[in-house]
């Protein structure tokens, strides 16, 4: 019996598949917790759904299409374009501070709501200072590395 | 002799610097203390070890106690650890008393502080001395028990383990590392992912993704709100403030500091539920709390003095055992690695000078938060009305500079703030928890080791039970929090069901 027991939680990890052994068991759990979830959260949740009681998350919420998908490229380009900036100024940091001069300005621009002249000129200097302090302070008095 | 060597006059100006900077995010809605900290680790890559904590900590205590002046003056808790100080806050700022009740405040996050900092100093060597002996079961079940305690403290006990082992996944994605005795194969990608992701996702840009791109992203989708107008902010001086105004709530003032680091203890719980816990318990022991809620200074007494003891409680897994206590010192663990520093129960007796320059920036912190807020309210309190325009693209822009700058340059990190920007929004969205897939991240990778080398040094999945008297206590742990989440579980669904039928 004692021997039986034993052998029941017996294991040998082969060396050459030692790194799949944890990530196996993570899988089992993963699938096992989401069964749970489909079963006691998620299918609930999608009959109050269509009881009209409760509402899709992101697709069925009011939210700010524009300004969410707005900031979402806008950040998307300026870490496309450091990098291409980056590689015409390489290891000076350049590319980091023109392009973070111009996305700072942007999303100043894209966040402002109503617009006015003051606010506008605000948000100009501050693109334009904020980047050249971050690009002095870390990159030539910090030797940071940027791009 | 080094401990003096670091306690140079920039070492205190980082530290105070910080509290100031850390000050200023705690009050600025929306802004967190973690986000503080991941925002500004950039700058702690040139300073050494000692300098950059002294800069991370202020950030932190600053971070806690800021969240105190828009709960009090608006109604808006400026971090969710402030939620149970609008309560009280904001009813004594619309009668004119703004400024006592924020004195209120400022001195119980002192105290909190400070009887945090005195548990940490005691108990960390302590508790570290105690694991030293661990062997790699132990440790194993001590992160088990982490991520049960994280999950049966989360909303939902299953949504939160789920997201725990989702984090856990996410850190297996890489190399099964050679140095931790694996056999260095690639594992969780496809192939041509390989050369951006041999080593996983970097810590720092996982983490510095969800608490700040995310954190913007999820502002966007609201819209641009109309923002505070001057006219809103009343700092009000009626009823004034003085020392006399603790007398007789001393025990509340200690039982929520007390509160507020043994929350902070418990890995991956926030500030909200040390705060909650707190007032509650004044609430159901005081002998009067029938003013609680329309502007007792004693419900802001028991919220601020334990939201900020957190700080200290917060420390001493981290600092002895290597698991973070809440989200920011989950980001703390990354200034660590950055300097090379592993922290665990190693990490005290090796590094002693570290660990006294760090209760010194801790303390200083403390003392640093209380007088430039005591004097400065007034100032403080207008950083507030800083509009989101100017602040977003710059914490974007310093998002960046952590990102890259963490492995000297590498433009995927850069990727992986942007991927994990998106996954903390939708993780978010969808209803999981951002706490303990953090948790699960940070500590997957060490799970996986001392799992994986128990099992091949014993040959037995029973050694996790029989090991030693320790591991058979935490297994007790582990049942005692799985039970407690049950019966939570139940009792609010009595509740609940009660008010239905009501």
């Amino acid at each position: 019996m004692e021997s039986a027991q034993s052998s029941l939680f017996n294991v040998s990890i082969d060396f050459g598949t030692s790194h799949l052994f944890f990530p196996h068991i993570i899988h089992w759990i993963l699938a096992i917790l989401f069964a749970f979830i489909l079963v006691l959260k998620v299918l609930p949740f999608l009959a109050a759904v269509r009881r009209g009681e409760r509402t899709l998350p992101i697709i069925g919420e009011p939210m700010h299409v524009g300004l969410f998908i707005g900031t979402l490229v806008l950040i998307a380009a300026y870490f496309y374009l450091m990098g291409v900036v980056g590689e015409l100024f390489p290891y000076t940091g350049l590319g980091f501070l023109f392009t973070s001069i111009v996305f700072v300005f942007l999303m100043s621009l894209m966040f402002m709501g109503r617009k006015s002249r003051r606010k506008v000129i605000t948000a100009l200097v501050n693109a334009i200072v904020a980047p050249t302090l971050a690009w002095f302070i870390l990159g030539k008095l910090f030797y940071i590395t940027l791009p | 002799m080094d401990i003096l060597a670091s306690l140079d006059f920039s070492f205190f100006l980082l530290a105070a610097l910080g509290t100031l900077v850390g000050i200023i995010f705690g009050a600025i809605p929306g802004m967190t203390a973690t986000m503080a900290v991941a925002v500004c680790l950039p700058l702690t890559y040139a300073l050494g070890l000692e300098h950059g904590l002294a800069l991370l900590l202020g950030l932190y205590v600053g971070g806690i106690s800021g969240g105190m002046v828009p709960a009090v003056l608006l109604n808006i808790p400026g971090t969710p650890s402030s939620i149970t100080t609008t309560f009280d806050g904001y009813p004594m700022a619309q009668k004119g008393e703004g400024e006592r009740a924020l004195k209120v405040c400022i001195v119980a996050s002192l105290v909190g502080g400070l009887i945090s900092a005195a548990v940490l100093f005691l108990f960390a060597p302590m508790l570290a001395d105690f694991s030293i002996k661990f062997s790699y079961v132990e440790k194993f079940l001590i992160i088990l028990l982490a991520l049960t305690v994280i999950a049966s403290l989360s909303s939902n006990m299953l949504v939160g383990v789920f997201s725990g082992v989702i984090g856990i996944w996410l850190s297996l994605i890489g190399t099964y590392s050679l140095s931790d005795g694996g056999n260095g194969k690639t594992r969780l990608m496809f192939d041509f992912l390989e050369p951006y992701l041999v080593d996983g996702f970097a810590l720092l840009p996982v983490l510095i993704g969800i608490f700040g791109i995310s954190t913007i992203l999820l502002e966007a989708e609201k819209g641009v709100k109309g923002g505070l107008s001057g006219q809103s902010l009343k700092v009000g001086k009626e009823g004034h403030f003085s020392l006399g105004m603790f007398k007789g709530r001393l025990t509340n003032l200690v039982r929520s500091s007390f509160i507020g680091t043994f929350v902070g203890m418990l890995p991956g719980v926030g500030g909200s539920a040390a705060s909650v816990l707190a007032y509650t318990q004044e609430k159901n022991l005081a002998k009067d709390s029938s003013q609680m809620g329309k502007g007792a200074p004693q419900g802001l007494i028991a919220s601020e003095s334990a939201n900020n003891a957190l700080t200290g409680g917060a420390l001493i897994p981290l600092l002895s055992l290597g698991i973070p206590g809440d989200s920011t010192t989950a980001v703390l663990i990354g200034a660590f690695t950055l300097q090379g520093i592993q922290v665990g129960p190693l990490f005290i007796p090796e590094n002693s000078a570290t660990w006294y320059v760090m209760m010194v920036a801790l303390v200083f912190a403390n003392f640093v938060m209380f007088f430039l807020m005591f004097f400065a309210i007034k100032h403080i309190a207008k950083v507030v009305l800083v509009p989101k325009y100017i602040l977003y693209p710059i914490i974007v822009m310093m998002c960046v500079v952590g990102a890259y700058a963490i492995n000297y340059g590498i433009m995927f990190d850069v990727w992986t703030l942007l991927i994990f920007g998106v996954v903390g929004y939708l993780v978010q969205k969808i209803g999981l928890e951002v706490a303990p897939l953090i948790i699960g991240f940070i500590l997957g990778g060490s799970a996986e080791v001392y799992f994986v080398k128990s099992l091949e040094s014993f040959g037995t999945y029973s050694i996790f039970f029989t090991k030693s008297p320790i591991a058979m206590v935490l297994w007790g742990l582990i049942a005692a929090s799985v039970i407690f989440a049950i019966v939570m579980e139940y009792k609010k669904r009595a509740q609940h069901r009660l008010e239905a039928a009501q």
